[in-house]
């Protein structure tokens, strides 16, 4: 009984916790994920302290265009990025069916791009790239398809967008890798993860980049 | 479920091998071919409508052995590569030929076993 008591006002004190920052988040705001870090420094000659979030490093790809694409691409804007290969059999289909509603959810928003990293970069050249976007009814440049060196794309998977993405021989088409969707701000902060393999994922996404979007309508 | 009692031996064979072929189908095919048939875009085929529902012998072949061919499915082409399925068992093979020839062809009743093996043996090499 003493014991249920306990547990029970834990769960409270925990909640109404939560339900504290989530009133001192009058913005809504999203949060910023990852590992951070903390330095000191001067201001006006106190001492204060100043975090340092993850950040996407710059990159350099290749998209299915033939055209190298870098940070300075998503410069002032927000993206989504996730990772597949053109030829996976499993998650990558339905990954790619909902983030073709994250697409049209957005499409022709200028403040919004989607890139797709290939973890299997060998294969999927420029010109495969090109054929699997065509075939799924995407043109112009709002949704970029990504090759490259290969240790790039999975570093920065694995450093910065927190996702795994591996070669794996019993794994069916070759490769295991995660089926998130990553929101990324302006700041080339990661803001949230999605499920891309479910619905529930999907819509918490196309309303978060709403929520994200807003905050830099001020 | 509620006529068990007044089924022919074949009906009922021919439902259990639809309800054991639909979740095979969920659970190999319809990440690409989509669970209502249709497939996906340009990306992938539909089933529904094509032409190899009523070639069953082909159908085993490319469910175990995958494809790599350009096709011409209800007027348009696709040239993906299919995986083999090579972890399907025979049974397994027939029970998904029964889901969708039932579903999207025009059969009722299943496919044999032994129909399938015969065609697995003798599947053009591609």
């Amino acid at each position: 009984m003493k014991l249920n008591t306990l547990l029970f006002n834990i769960l409270y004190l925990t909640l109404l916790a939560l339900g504290i920052l989530n009133c001192n988040n009058s913005d809504n705001k999203l949060p910023i994920l990852g590992e951070r870090d903390w330095t000191k420094k001067t201001v006006d000659g106190k001492e204060v302290v100043d975090t340092i979030y993850n950040t996407i490093p710059s990159f350099s790809f290749v998209d299915q265009n033939g055209d190298t694409i870098s940070e300075a691409f998503v410069k002032d804007k927000i993206y989504v990025t996730d990772f597949f290969f053109t030829t996976c059999p499993t998650i990558c289909p339905v990954m790619k069916r909902q983030m073709i509603k994250v697409y049209h959810a957005y499409e022709g928003n200028p403040e919004l791009k989607i890139l797709s990293h290939s973890i299997d970069p060998e294969h999927d050249t420029p010109k495969v790239l090109k054929q699997y976007a065509t075939d799924l009814g995407i043109q112009g440049n709002q949704w970029l398809f990504l090759t490259g060196q290969k240790e790039k794309i999975y570093e920065i998977g694995q450093k910065s967008y927190m996702v795994t993405a591996k070669k794996e021989q019993s794994a069916e088409g070759g490769y295991i890798h995660s089926g998130a969707f990553i929101l990324v701000d302006k700041e080339r902060h990661v803001r949230g993860m999605y499920d891309g393999t479910t619905e529930e994922g999907t819509q918490k996404l196309i309303a978060d980049i709403q929520t994200l979007l807003s905050e830099y309508k001020k | 479920m509620l006529a068990v009692c007044c089924q022919s031996a074949e009906e009922l064979k021919s439902e259990q091998y639809f309800v054991e072929g639909y979740q095979l189908y969920t659970t190999n095919c319809s990440n690409c071919h989509q669970v209502d048939g249709k497939g996906m875009l340009n990306l992938y085929p539909p089933i529904s409508g094509s032409q190899t529902l009523s070639d069953k012998a082909l159908l085993a072949c490319i469910i175990k052995n995958g494809m790599r061919d350009t096709i011409l499915v209800n007027g348009r082409k696709f040239s993906r590569p299919m995986p083999p399925n090579a972890k399907l068992s025979d049974i397994e093979v027939a029970e998904i030929v029964t889901y969708v020839t039932v579903k999207w062809g025009k059969d009722s009743i299943y496919t044999k076993i032994e129909a399938v093996r015969s065609s697995l043996a003798n599947c053009k090499k591609y």
